[in-house]
C-alpha cells in the first residue's frame, strides 16, 4: 500500500472574491519508506502540500477539490477526530524553524515527555527511558542533561536534532519536512540531513522532503517533484530528473546556481520572478511561458498536459525535447582586472563587548572580533565567510563607522578612519558604501523610490535640486536594470528583488571606491540571486568597485570573488585567493564549510551524507 | 503622501467625530455671535428656571437659568471656548515636550534615554490630578495657569508611549542607511524617524485633547481652574450641585457637553489609530 498518494489535489485561495488554485491538480506517490523532494522557488506551492497534508492552510485557502489517501484514507474527507488521532503519530512534521517550534519556559524534557504522553504511553519511567533512548538516536550527548535543560541553552541544531527526535519517536510512516536546515547554519547542515535520512531508514518511515536547493534533493532524495506557480512541471527519480532535466524550468534553474566545480561563467538569468497568484489569473496557457527561452505561442494558448517521458518520468511541457539546448554563454569573464593598489587595509582590527554590566556584578568582556588583519585591492571582490556569530556583520559595521572599534587601524585610501580627526563621516560616506541584508528593513517605505536611491544628495549640506535628482535617478536605475517608471513607486510596491536593486542604487548613487555587502542574496531565490549576481559583476566592470562581500554560501562566493576571508570565533582563521582555499583548505572550520556544500553534480556522492560511509 | 488623509476621512469614526468636534470648535469660536445672552448677565427675577420645553420655562433662556439667573445655554457656548482653548493648547504643548524628549531618548539611547526615562517615571509616580492641583495652587488660577499645569503634568504620557515607537523605528536598517549616506543626527531624526512616528503623535494628541477637557473640568470643579469671571462647564457642575433637586437639569447640560466633547476626541484617536497606524492598517482589514 502507498504511504501517500495524492490524486489531482487542487488548493484553491480566495482573492478579490475568485477562486485561484495555488496548487492545481498535484498527484503524486509516495512508497513507504521513500523520499520525495518537493522543489522550486518561493511561491511555488510546495509548502503549502505540506499545509494542505496537515490541515493547517492559511485563512483563505482550502483544498477544493481531489484526494490525498495516507495508506488508502483519504485525508480530505475523513472524520476531524480520526485524522487527530493520525497528525503527530502516523504522520509527523519537522519544522523549519526549530527555535521557534519549541516551548521556550518549558524544559526538553518536560516537552518530550508530554509529546510521549499524548502518544498513549502511560508510565513514566516508559517515558523517560523512550526520550533518552531517542535522544541518543539523534547522537545528541548527554541526553540525560539535555532534558533538563531549555531551548535557549541548545543550539538551533540541537534544536532541530530534538524536534526530529520527537518526531520519529511515535514510528511514524509519514514525515513531513519542511526546509529543515533553511534556518541553521551551513556547517549544521549535512549532520542534520544525515539524521533525517538514518531516522529515516531505520523507521521505513516515508519522507516529504520540501526544499528550494536542487543539489540536496539530488543527493537526499529517491524522486522529486519541480513545482513552479503552484504546478508540478517535472516529476521523475531524483537523479535523473536533476542530471538530465526535461523541462525548462528545471534547466534554468540549474544554470542560474552558481557552480562549485565547473568554469566560471555568467549565470543564466530568467526574466522577471514567478508570478504571483494573482498575476496566474491573466496568464493563459503555460504559466512558465512568460520566463521560458522555449517558448511558442502554442505554449500560451493551453496548458501543456502531463507527458510520460520516460519510466516514472512526466514533464509537463510540450517542448521538452529541446531543453537541453538551453545554455549560457560559455567563458563569460566574471573576475575582471584588479590592481595592486589596496583600497582598504585592515590592521589589528579588534572588537570588545562588555557583558552583564550592572550595579552588583562587574562586567565581563566578550570579544566578537579579535586581532583582524585583511586588504582589499582596487576593483576586487573579496569574500568574508563563516558561521552566525563568528563576527562577519561586526566587522562590516566597524568598517562603515556604525560600531567603534576597540583597536586597531582602517586605512581607506591610506587615511585611518579610527583617527579622531576622522570622526567626520563625509570623507567615508563618499567613498564607503553598505548593502543591507535586509531590503525590506534598509528602504524607508513612506520615500519613493527616486527619493531612496538619491538619499545621499541630501545628505549633511548638499542640497541638490530635484531636477539633479530625477536625472541622476533615471542614470541609476539604468544601472540596476529597472525601468524609469519605478522612481515614483514606494518600496511596499516592490518584490524581494527589485528592492535589493534599489538598496544596491542607493549605495551606488555617490560612486563609492568600496562597497560593503552583508548577505545581499542570501534571502532571495536561485533565479533573483542569479540577477543581482551578474548584475554586481557587471556594475563593476562598469563602474569600478571593491566590495566586501559577506556570505554563508560558498558556490556564490567562488562565483563572484577572488578571494575569501574564513571567520571562526572572531578570528580570521584562513585567507587566500579562492581557487587555493577551496581546493587545499588548510583550517578545519574551512573544511567544514565545504563539506557542507552538496556536489553539483547530482550523480557525484557527496561525502558528508554518504550512508555507505560509517 | 494623500493616502492616509484620505484613508482616514473614508473611515465612519473620523468622520463622525470630526463632526462633533467642528459643531463644538463652531460654538466656541463664534460664541459671541451664537449665544442670546452675555454668559455673565445676571437676571436675579428668573433663577432656576427650567428649559424652555418643560413646564414654567423661559423662552428667551432656551435651557432655563442657573441659581445666580444667568443663561445656561450662553454659558454652556462659552464654556466650549475655554474648554477647546485648553485641549488645543494644552495638548499641543505637552506633546511638543514630550515628543522631543521621546526621540531625543528613543534614538540616542545610552545614558542619554536613562535620564530621560527615570525622570518620566518619577513624573509619573505622581498622581496626575494631585499633581495638577498642586501646580494651580502655586501658579494661581487662570485659563494659561491651567494649559501650563497639564502640560507639565501630561508630556510623560507622550514621551514613554513615543520613545517605544522611536525604537522600534530605530532598529531599522533604513536609518543606519541615512547615516551612512552622510545625514547629520538632526536630518536623519527629521527626515526618517519623525515621518514614521506621526501616525502615532497625531492620535496621540487627539487622546490627550480628551484628557485635558475633563482635567480642565476637575480644576474648574474644585475652583482651580479659569477664573470665575470666565465660564467653564467644571464650574457650572459645582454650581448646579446645590440646587441638585430644584433643577438637575443645570446639573446635567455641562456634564453631557464634557461627555460628548470627550467622546468625540476618543472617537477621533481611535479612527485615527486604526486607519493612520500602518501594523493595525495591514493586519486589521
Amino acid at each position: 500500500m502507498l504511504a501517500l498518494q495524492a490524486k489531482d489535489l487542487v488548493v484553491g485561495a480566495r482573492i478579490d472574491g475568485d477562486v485561484v488554485p495555488a496548487i492545481r491538480a498535484l498527484s503524486f506517490d509516495l512508497q513507504p519508506g521513500k523520499i520525495v523532494g518537493l522543489v522550486g522557488e518561493s511561491g511555488a506551492g510546495k509548502s503549502m502540500v505540506g499545509r494542505a497534508i496537515a490541515q493547517l492552510l492559511p485563512s483563505g485557502f482550502a483544498i477544493t477539490a481531489g484526494s490525498l489517501l495516507f495508506e488508502g484514507e483519504d485525508l480530505v474527507r475523513m472524520a476531524a477526530a480520526r485524522r487527530r488521532t493520525l497528525l503527530g503519530r502516523a504522520i509527523a512534521f519537522i519544522p523549519q524553524a526549530p527555535m521557534t517550534a519549541l516551548n521556550p519556559v518549558r524544559t526538553i524534557g518536560a516537552q518530550f515527555d508530554e509529546h510521549l504522553a499524548r502518544l498513549g504511553e502511560d508510565s513514566r519511567n516508559a517515558r523517560r527511558e523512550r526520550a533518552l533512548a531517542m535522544l541518543a538516536a539523534a547522537r545528541l550527548p548527554d541526553a540525560r542533561e539535555l532534558l533538563a535543560q531549555y531551548p535557549h541553552q541548545l543550539s538551533g541544531g540541537m534544536c532541530q536534532r530534538v524536534l526530529i527526535a520527537m518526531a520519529f519517536s511515535s514510528n511514524p510512516r509519514l514525515v513531513i519536512a519542511d526546509e529543515p536546515t533553511t534556518a541553521l547554519d551551513v556547517t549544521m547542515h549535512p549532520q542534520i540531513l544525515r539524521l533525517i535520512a538514518d531516522m529515516q531508514s531505520q523507521h521505513g518511515t516515508a519522507v516529504i522532503f520540501i526544499t528550494h536547493d536542487l543539489r540536496l534533493a539530488a543527493q537526499l532524495c529517491d524522486a522529486v517533484i519541480v513545482m513552479y506557480a503552484g504546478r508540478a512541471v517535472e516529476s521523475g527519480p531524483a537523479r535523473a530528473v536533476l542530471s538530465t532535466p526535461a523541462h525548462p524550468y528545471t534547466r534554468c534553474l540549474q544554470l542560474a546556481n552558481p557552480s562549485m566545480s565547473a568554469e566560471r561563467r555568467a549565470l543564466y538569468v530568467m526574466p522577471d520572478q514567478m508570478p504571483s497568484l494573482r498575476q496566474l489569473q491573466n496568464i493563459s496557457g503555460c504559466h512558465f511561458a512568460p520566463r521560458c527561452p522555449l517558448a511558442t505561442d502554442d505554449c500560451r494558448r493551453s496548458e501543456p498536459p502531463n507527458i510520460v517521458i520516460a519510466a516514472d518520468r512526466s514533464v509537463a511541457c510540450i517542448r521538452a525535447e529541446a531543453t537541453r539546448s538551453i545554455s549560457t554563454t560559455p567563458g563569460a569573464a566574471v573576475a575582471s582586472n584588479i590592481s595592486e593598489r589596496p583600497v582598504l587595509q585592515v590592521e589589528g582590527l579588534q572588537k570588545r563587548y562588555e557583558v552583564g554590566s550592572g550595579l552588583f556584578n562587574s562586567a565581563r568582556t566578550v570579544a566578537a572580533v579579535k586581532n583582524a588583519s585583511f586588504s582589499i585591492a582596487e576593483n576586487e571582490f573579496v569574500a568574508l565567510v563563516g558561521e552566525s556569530g563568528s563576527g562577519k556583520s561586526t566587522i562590516a559595521k566597524m568598517l562603515v563607522g556604525l560600531e567603534p572599534p576597540s583597536g586597531g587601524r582602517i586605512l581607506l585610501n591610506g587615511e585611518d578612519l579610527t583617527a579622531p580627526a576622522m570622526r567626520g563621516r563625509a570623507l567615508r560616506a563618499m567613498s564607503l558604501q553598505m548593502v543591507f541584508q535586509d531590503p525590506q528593513s534598509a528602504l524607508n517605505p513612506r520615500r519613493r523610490v527616486a527619493r531612496i536611491i538619491t538619499q545621499a544628495m541630501e545628505a549633511g549640506s548638499r542640497h541638490a535640486s530635484w531636477n539633479e535628482r530625477l536625472a541622476r535617478t533615471k542614470e541609476l536605475l539604468a544601472e540596476v536594470g529597472l525601468s524609469a517608471d519605478f522612481a515614483a513607486r514606494l518600496p511596499g510596491q516592490l518584490s524581494g528583488g527589485q528592492r535589493q536593486r534599489v538598496n544596491i542604487a542607493r549605495a551606488l548613487c555617490s560612486i563609492p571606491k568600496l562597497l560593503i555587502a552583508d548577505e545581499i542574496v542570501s534571502g532571495l531565490d536561485v533565479s533573483i540571486q542569479a540577477q543581482l549576481l551578474n548584475l554586481l559583476a557587471r556594475l563593476r566592470s562598469e563602474l569600478g568597485f571593491a566590495m566586501l562581500f559577506i556570505s554563508h554560501d560558498l558556490s556564490v562566493v567562488r562565483h563572484l570573488c577572488s578571494r575569501v576571508l574564513v571567520m571562526y570565533g572572531g578570528e580570521i582563521v584562513e585567507q587566500g585567493p579562492i581557487a587555493t582555499v577551496f581546493a587545499d583548505p588548510q583550517h578545519v572550520h574551512t573544511r567544514a564549510l565545504l563539506s557542507s556544500v552538496p556536489p553539483d553534480e547530482p550523480e557525484a556522492v557527496w561525502p558528508s551524507l554518504d550512508r555507505n560511509a560509517s | 503622501m494623500g493616502g492616509p488623509v484620505l484613508r482616514s476621512l473614508r473611515s465612519p469614526r473620523v468622520l463622525i467625530a470630526s463632526g462633533m468636534i467642528f459643531c463644538i470648535a463652531f460654538c466656541a469660536i463664534f460664541a459671541g455671535f451664537i449665544a442670546p445672552h452675555d454668559p455673565g448677565d445676571q437676571n436675579l427675577v428668573s433663577i432656576l428656571t427650567p428649559p424652555a420645553w418643560a413646564g414654567g420655562g423661559d423662552p428667551s433662556y432656551p435651557l432655563g437659568t442657573d441659581s445666580l439667573g444667568r443663561c445656561v445655554l450662553s454659558r454652556l457656548i462659552y464654556g466650549a471656548r475655554t474648554a477647546m482653548l485648553v485641549a488645543v493648547f494644552a495638548s499641543i504643548g505637552a506633546m511638543i515636550i514630550g515628543s522631543i524628549l521621546a526621540h531625543i531618548s528613543g534614538y540616542f539611547g545610552g545614558a542619554i534615554d536613562w535620564i530621560i526615562g527615570r525622570m518620566v517615571d518619577v513624573w509619573m509616580s505622581f498622581p496626575p490630578v494631585i499633581l495638577s492641583l498642586i501646580l494651580m495652587v502655586g501658579l494661581g488660577v487662570g485659563l494659561d495657569k491651567v494649559i501650563l499645569a497639564i502640560v507639565l503634568v501630561d508630556w510623560t504620557r507622550f514621551c514613554r508611549v513615543l520613545r517605544s515607537e522611536v525604537l522600534v523605528v530605530t532598529r531599522h536598517d533604513y536609518i543606519a542607511a541615512a547615516r551612512l549616506l552622510g545625514f547629520t543626527h538632526w536630518q536623519t531624526i527629521v527626515r526618517e524617524v519623525l515621518p514614521a512616528t506621526l501616525p502615532l503623535l497625531i492620535t496621540l494628541v487627539s487622546l490627550e485633547m480628551a484628557i485635558a477637557v475633563v482635567v480642565e473640568a476637575i480644576l474648574s470643579f474644585v475652583g482651580l481652574g479659569v477664573g470665575a469671571d470666565q465660564p467653564a462647564w467644571g464650574q457650572m457642575i459645582a454650581d448646579a450641585r446645590q440646587y441638585v433637586y430644584q433643577s438637575p437639569w443645570n446639573l446635567l447640560l455641562p456634564i453631557l457637553a464634557i461627555f460628548l466633547t470627550v467622546a468625540a476626541f476618543n472617537l477621533l484617536g481611535d479612527g485615527l489609530r486604526r486607519t493612520l497606524d500602518v501594523r493595525l492598517a495591514e493586519t486589521g482589514r
